[in-house]
């Protein structure tokens, strides 16, 4: 199951947990562990959400809760 | 006294109290185990690090029917293989302490997650108790965890509980005394190595026999040499004579991704404990989301929706913050001005125009537009709220690579939405960098909050009922255009770099008006405060510019630069003014309203709205929208664009492409809509 979902991470694209979890014939709680497991196996790597990319910014305030880092997560095998 | 072995192989002591039996309490981190540690030790505990190591030590003490029990809380750990210091002292612990009973602590809310380490510990032929945590979140989830599917399925006590209201202790304390006197026997069944690895398991078991090192088993030994795990294949390498190991080094190294086997057939084990025990809800809030979900996510269905939501948020934004903006205007603006003039009518002339034309006539015409930004926001933030927003940029996503652009462009590019310049800075999230540079490019393609509310003032101002068409489409054109450039760009800079974006889409729910209401303030008092300062100054020096030096306009110092530039003007239908208003808005976008204040003034007769309409044609009024929608991004998002970038080459060509290209679209634009208007 993991080399399926490596091998479709691999292959570039967007996912949603929920239809990579259909194809694997699991469910999209069991479908994060696996990418948490990948990337402690340091097989994927995680993107942080923009970190300090609001910092100079003087609506930082404004738009904080309207980054999308929350729902998404990038992932590089 | 006891010894265990930390990653770099330095001898260690465990100091644990002797006599009283061991209860070691193991789990993943946030699972409950800490508070389950305080609920059953109080204050008969310590804390302390691992000999030689910083990692926490906590340890206790307490009576369960008349006898003494030691509890050891083992660090927080994902797995048992050495990816970490406290993955290696929890193995350890379990392996060389041999304690009397090993209680791991799941969450029964997210059993996929937590019971990876059951099933590593069940490989370790530890007397395993389950304490199956947070029963009352799983509920909340409308979760139905069947604890003896699970203890059936494991080969273990399981017991259910919430530990942080203390439920279902007493029922954990019998199995551990009933484990303790022998009267239950933990028989853990652990998932097998898959089919294809089995033989390869069997084979270097076969070579390492007799010569595992006490106490290891030597089964798990195999199995993690299998996995790759780096502290067991080091010791291993120390233990077996040198033919040996490369026997089974030659083995280890035929099959590399076996550690991906091994870690794939406990996650099938899981899948397969959790299909048994857990029932899902199938109706309500999730059933809802897959519903809702076959459209929205939807390739194809998914954009179409988006587009009529635009649509939707446009219209209702016009339809309800237009009228407000222009009683505004003709109620409070312009009244304002005549009180203003009144009032000064004593003082010299240029105090009267710097207040009446400058001040109110320039921040006046932007603060106007404050409701139809509160609404465009409310929007917005009533769509991110319900869940929506995640499903729009996974559909545009998909767009985005449709059409070959790269996949983690998106995230900064979705950012732009509110201002360009997170945007900008968020490309840093790209190793790759002319992937980089692409999406800091055309990231100012992405129309912005103050580009919008340019728009959004201008756009019924000009076109009146049709307003709503005429932004729809220069947000598509302005989309259109960032794909274009990104397929071109694309093809250009770097070719066949592959990433994944992975989204884990929220639920839909009910939108909570307090987020709500509380993100529309946050953006509106960051505009007032805008325009408070960045646009009052512009609009200051404008005003100035246009008095200066004789306090006529047509002669101002602003009117003979607008000349000057009025020939490129002319290409997109723009007279002086429009084309310095255009120009002004480089420090900000919404200094285009300001300066266009300013030029035009205000009286009580009518607000800059009406005569705007009354001083340019559609197709010039149609140009300048399209210009501005594709003009030269802010000053702001030049400067961020050179600190990106590391060099003002790009900063420029930055400005450069946006200027020809924006001249370019305002010209074709006019004379096609001179053209069909004939």
């Amino acid at each position: 199951m993991l080399e399926k979902l490596l091998a479709e991470i691999r292959s570039g694209g967007t996912f949603e947990t929920g239809v990579l979890a259909a194809r694997l014939g699991t469910t999209p709680a069991l479908v994060e562990a696996m990418l948490d497991h990948l990337q402690r196996a340091g097989q994927l790597r995680p993107y942080e959400a923009c970190g300090d990319a609001c910092g100079g910014c003087s609506l930082k305030q404004a738009c904080k809760s309207a980054q999308p880092a929350n729902g998404v997560r990038l992932w590089q095998g | 006294m006891a010894e265990c072995h930390d990653l770099s192989g330095r001898a260690v002591a465990l100091a644990v109290e002797t006599g009283a039996p061991l209860i070691a309490l193991a789990g993943q981190p946030n699972m409950g185990k800490s508070t389950l540690f305080n609920l059953l030790t109080g204050l008969n505990q310590h804390v302390g690090n691992w000999p030689g190591k910083t990692v926490e030590r906590r340890e206790g003490h307490f009576d369960l029917n008349g006898r003494r029990l030691r509890l050891v809380d083992l660090p927080g750990t994902y797995s048992l293989t050495a990816n970490s210091p406290e993955e290696v002292i929890a193995r350890e612990f379990v392996v060389r302490e041999k304690p009397d009973a090993v209680v791991a602590v799941v969450s029964a809310a997210n059993l996929e997650r937590s019971l990876y380490l059951v099933a590593e510990l069940a490989a370790l032929d530890a007397p395993l108790v389950v304490a199956l945590n947070m029963m009352d979140v799983a509920a909340q989830e409308g979760l139905q965890v069947e604890a003896h599917v699970l203890e059936a399925a494991l080969g273990v006590p399981v017991v259910p509980m919430v530990a942080s209201r203390a439920q279902g202790v007493r029922a954990l304390l019998d199995v551990i005394e009933a484990v303790l006197t022998g009267q239950r026997r933990p028989q853990p069944r652990p998932p097998e190595v898959r089919a294809d690895h089995a033989a390869i398991l069997a084979q270097i078991e076969a070579l390492i026999a007799g010569r595992v090192p006490a106490p290891y088993p030597q089964a798990w030994v195999a199995l993690k040499l299998l996995e790759g795990d780096a502290e067991v294949t080091r010791r291993m390498q120390e233990s077996l004579p040198a033919e040996t190991w490369q026997a089974v080094h030659a083995v280890l190294r035929a099959h590399d991704d076996a550690f991906l086997a091994v870690a794939s057939g406990r996650y099938e084990w899981i899948g397969r404990l959790v299909r048994a025990a857990v029932t899902r809800p199938r109706v309500g809030q999730i059933g809802l989301t897959e519903r809702l979900d076959r459209w929205a996510a939807h390739p194809f269905w998914g954009l179409v929706l988006l587009a009529g939501i635009l649509g939707l948020v446009f219209g209702l934004t016009f339809t309800v913050g237009a009228p407000l903006q222009t009683w505004l205007e003709e109620a409070v603006i312009a009244p304002l001005a005549g009180l203003a003039s009144e009032a000064l009518s004593g003082a010299p002339f240029w105090v009267q125009g710097l207040v009446v034309d400058g001040l109110i006539g320039g921040v006046g015409s932007v603060l106007t537009f404050l409701p139809i930004l509160v609404i465009f926001f409310a929007a917005f933030a009533l769509l991110e709220d319900v869940g929506y927003m995640a499903r729009a940029a996974y559909v545009m996503d998909n767009l985005m690579h449709l059409m070959g652009l790269h996949g983690k462009s998106f995230l900064p590019l979705f950012l732009g939405f509110g201002c360009n310049v997170p945007a900008v800075m968020g490309a840093r999230v790209i190793d790759s960098w002319p992937a980089r540079l692409l999406t800091i490019l055309i990231a100012p393609l992405v129309p912005c909050t103050a580009r919008m509310a340019v728009v959004a003032f201008l756009a019924p101002a000009f076109f009146g009922a049709q307003a709503i068409w005429v932004t729809w489409g220069l947000v598509l054109l302005s989309l259109t255009m960032l794909v274009v450039s990104g397929v071109v760009f694309n093809r250009l800079l770097f070719k066949g770099q592959r990433s994944a974006f992975i989204m884990e889409m929220p639920l839909y729910h009910l939108p909570n008006l307090r987020t709500i209401g509380l993100l529309v303030w946050q953006r509106s008092l960051s505009f007032v405060q805008k325009a408070g300062t960045a646009i009052l100054g512009m609009a200051l020096v404008v005003w100035l510019l246009s008095y200066l030096p004789g306090g006529d306009l047509n002669s101002s110092y602003l009117a003979r630069f607008g000349q000057f530039l009025e020939p490129v003007g002319r290409w997109m239908g723009f007279d002086w003014r429009l084309t310095v208003a255009l120009l002004t808005s480089f420090p900000a976008k919404e200094n285009a309203i300001a300066t266009l204040g300013v030029l035009f003034g205000v009286s009580p007769e009518g607000g800059l709205t009406s005569l705007l309409t009354a001083s340019y044609p559609t197709a010039t009024a149609l140009s300048f929208l399209v210009t501005t929608m594709l003009f030269i991004p802010c000053m702001a998002t030049v400067a961020v664009t050179r600190q990106e970038t590391g060099s003002w080459r790009w900063a420029l060509f930055s400005v450069l492409f946006y200027l020809v290209l924006s001249v370019a679209a305002g010209t074709a634009t006019y004379h096609l809509a001179a053209w069909i208007g004939g």
